[in-house]
């Protein structure tokens, strides 16, 4: 796997498990990796490698996904990662409400960048 | 297909099948959801199509409102004639059980003027091409649905191992109202507690959540009695949900259902499960539902009844005030904090004057009657910050966190005037108190024992008064 795409993945997991953490402070770990895995369960349909993220009571990580990475080099890397973000927090509007929903998109995009989430879909 | 909640497809890799299907099959193939409205683009240019429709989607207004019409009343497949004038094919996707959408196929060239076997050959194909398209959507959906019960599963195992560990009514509340959420994407998920003779909503989730919690419905409230008075949900109209006390504002959006759990288990009716959601399930989507809110009663239950017996367990009956055991547990916390952040800390010992000579004349009841009065008295006289316990007989502590001398002083007296003043049934009542300043290093039972003497002293000085512990 290239360089280029090990960093992509190095950014989205440090992304995926600071929103993983904030929403567990809110959730609970269990409904947080139910959430991951309906987002997983859906997003499936699209990209098959979305299945191996790897989540559960200590967090979520990237790393089987990575590992899978080199039998697909040509996987849409950010469109699939931005999908799952905007799905995610779709669903976590609906059970946190806009306010805290938009807390934690706000300090994920202070630290990432552009967090695609539109509080109107709520 | 959005509307089904079971059918999720990227349209784009769709429609990269669907056109290299219709390549092969020399045919144009489009597809529409469940209302008529176009899922993915014509496969094929059809010069007229493209041309009324300026691009593969359907735009133009006559051709939708043809779809919408004549998909609507379409039983299994027909055949039928656009507005400009092509043949078309259309079936119905799916099973009786669960529809998924409309196919519609065309050949490639205006097919008006083909006639006999040529046309023939084309029913042949177009049925061959229904045939694969409907079984690869409904192996989709099998396989869709595998995953939705798999979450179903997930959750009714949490839900049935918090039944025996965590015992925290907030948090199976909150498990199953998050559950409703994730799994079923419902609009509105709420759960109402049974409290004595009305439903109370304790939780609530979703984008009219918050108009809902706290709100109380009585049990004999015309909508809930016929909730409960079955096992089965109940199917409500959203005018029907609206008689319910408290819900202006509410919204629900068309095609949405409405759906109540009365929550049953053996010790009777413990609360409902309510939920708003954007489709309807199937047979065994609704007895996983049912299954889930099983064990979301029983859950409950079990929270509600170890809730009310811990508190029960730190609650004097007769004064509802905290009992001798909870107010040791809370002055332990207390004294931690003070010697932590160097707060002031004051407890004060109240003893009732001469209670036992009241309740010897006048007996237990009037005693009784002494006891919830002074407590009724103490209450009335500290802060919501304060703490007040019967710690045994007559004996009352008053903790009185953030508290210096001063303040402590004015509380005593003015719990020991109250309790002077007030017209108690047979005699005039008094009360001696002692107060006592949290040191360093004071335990539990040396701030009481400091206490305890104060209020001794008050007593050998001629009672019905307050004083402070000298040390």
């Amino acid at each position: 796997m290239c360089e280029l795409i090990e960093n992509q993945i190095e950014r989205y997991e440090t992304m995926l498990r600071e929103m993983w953490t904030e929403s567990a402070k809110y959730l609970g770990t269990f409904s947080v990796n139910l959430l991951v895995e309906r987002v997983v369960w859906e997003l499936s349909q699209e990209y098959k490698e979305i299945e191996l993220l790897q989540y559960g009571q200590d967090g979520i990580t990237c790393a089987g996904l990575a590992a899978g990475l080199n039998k697909n080099p040509d996987l849409p890397v950010d469109d699939m990662f931005v999908k799952f973000i905007i799905r995610y927090l779709e669903i976590l509007a609906r059970l946190l409400g806009h306010e805290k929903t938009e807390k934690i998109a706000k300090r994920l995009n202070e630290e990432f960048g552009r967090i695609p989430f539109d509080s109107k879909e709520e | 297909m959005p509307a089904n909640l079971l059918l999720s497809i990227s349209v784009k890799y769709w429609q990269d099948f669907q056109d290299t299907l219709a390549k092969v099959m020399d045919a144009n193939i489009y597809i529409f959801d469940v209302n008529g409205g176009s899922f993915s683009r014509f496969s094929r240019p059809v010069e007229l199509c493209q041309e009324v429709n300026k691009g593969g989607k359907i735009s133009n207004e006559k051709c939708i409102n043809f779809y919408k019409s004549a998909l609507g009343s379409l039983e299994d497949k027909d055949m039928l004639t656009c507005p400009y004038g092509i043949r078309l094919y259309a079936y119905r996707l799916g099973t009786y059980a669960q529809k998924i959408g409309f196919l519609v196929i065309t050949p490639t060239r205006n097919e008006t003027r083909v006639e006999g076997e040529e046309k023939n050959t084309f029913v042949t194909k177009a049925n061959s091409i229904y045939q694969t398209i409907n079984e690869i959507l409904k192996a989709i959906l099998e396989k869709n649905l595998l995953g939705l019960r798999r979450l179903e599963l997930n959750s009714i195992y949490e839900i049935s191992r918090l039944m025996t560990s965590i015992v925290e009514l907030d948090k199976v509340l909150d498990l199953i109202t998050n559950s409703l959420i994730i799994i079923y994407k419902v609009e509105l998920g709420f759960v109402g507690l049974r409290e004595g003779d009305k439903i109370r909503v304790a939780q609530a989730k979703g984008e009219y959540g918050h108009l809902l919690i706290g709100k109380e419905w009585p049990m004999v409230q015309p909508l809930i009695e016929q909730v409960f008075s079955k096992v089965e949900p109940s199917t409500l109209r959203i005018e029907e949900l609206m008689t319910l006390p408290g819900l202006t504002g509410l919204e629900v959006a068309p095609g949405n259902e409405i759906m109540v759990y009365p929550l049953w288990t053996a010790l009777g009716a413990v609360g409902l499960l309510g939920i708003v959601a954007p489709v309807s399930l199937d047979d065994n989507g609704s007895k996983n539902l049912q299954i889930y809110a099983n064990f979301a009663a029983v859950a409950l239950a079990n929270a509600k009844l170890i809730h009310r017996l811990e508190r029960e367990a730190e609650t004097d009956f007769l004064t509802g005030f905290f009992n001798k055991r909870a107010l040791r547990n809370l002055l332990i916390v207390e004294i931690e904090r003070t010697t932590r952040y160097g707060t002031p800390l004051s407890v004060i010992f109240l003893d009732i004057d001469d209670f036992k000579t009241y309740n010897d004349t006048f007996g237990h009841v009037a005693g009784d009657v002494v006891l919830q009065k002074t407590a009724e008295i103490i209450r009335n006289s500290i802060r919501l910050v304060d703490i007040a316990g019967r710690y045994g007989g007559e004996e009352f502590v008053i903790i009185l966190p953030g508290t210096k001398e001063e303040g402590a002083v004015a509380v005593a007296e003015r719990i020991q005037k109250s309790i002077e003043a007030f017209p108690f049934p047979r005699r005039q009542v008094t009360a001696s108190l002692g107060i006592a300043l949290a040191k360093n290093n004071d335990s539990v039972d040396s701030l009481l024992e400091r206490a305890d003497q104060a209020c001794y002293q008050a007593k050998k000085q001629g009672k019905n008064r307050f004083c402070l512990d000298p040390s």
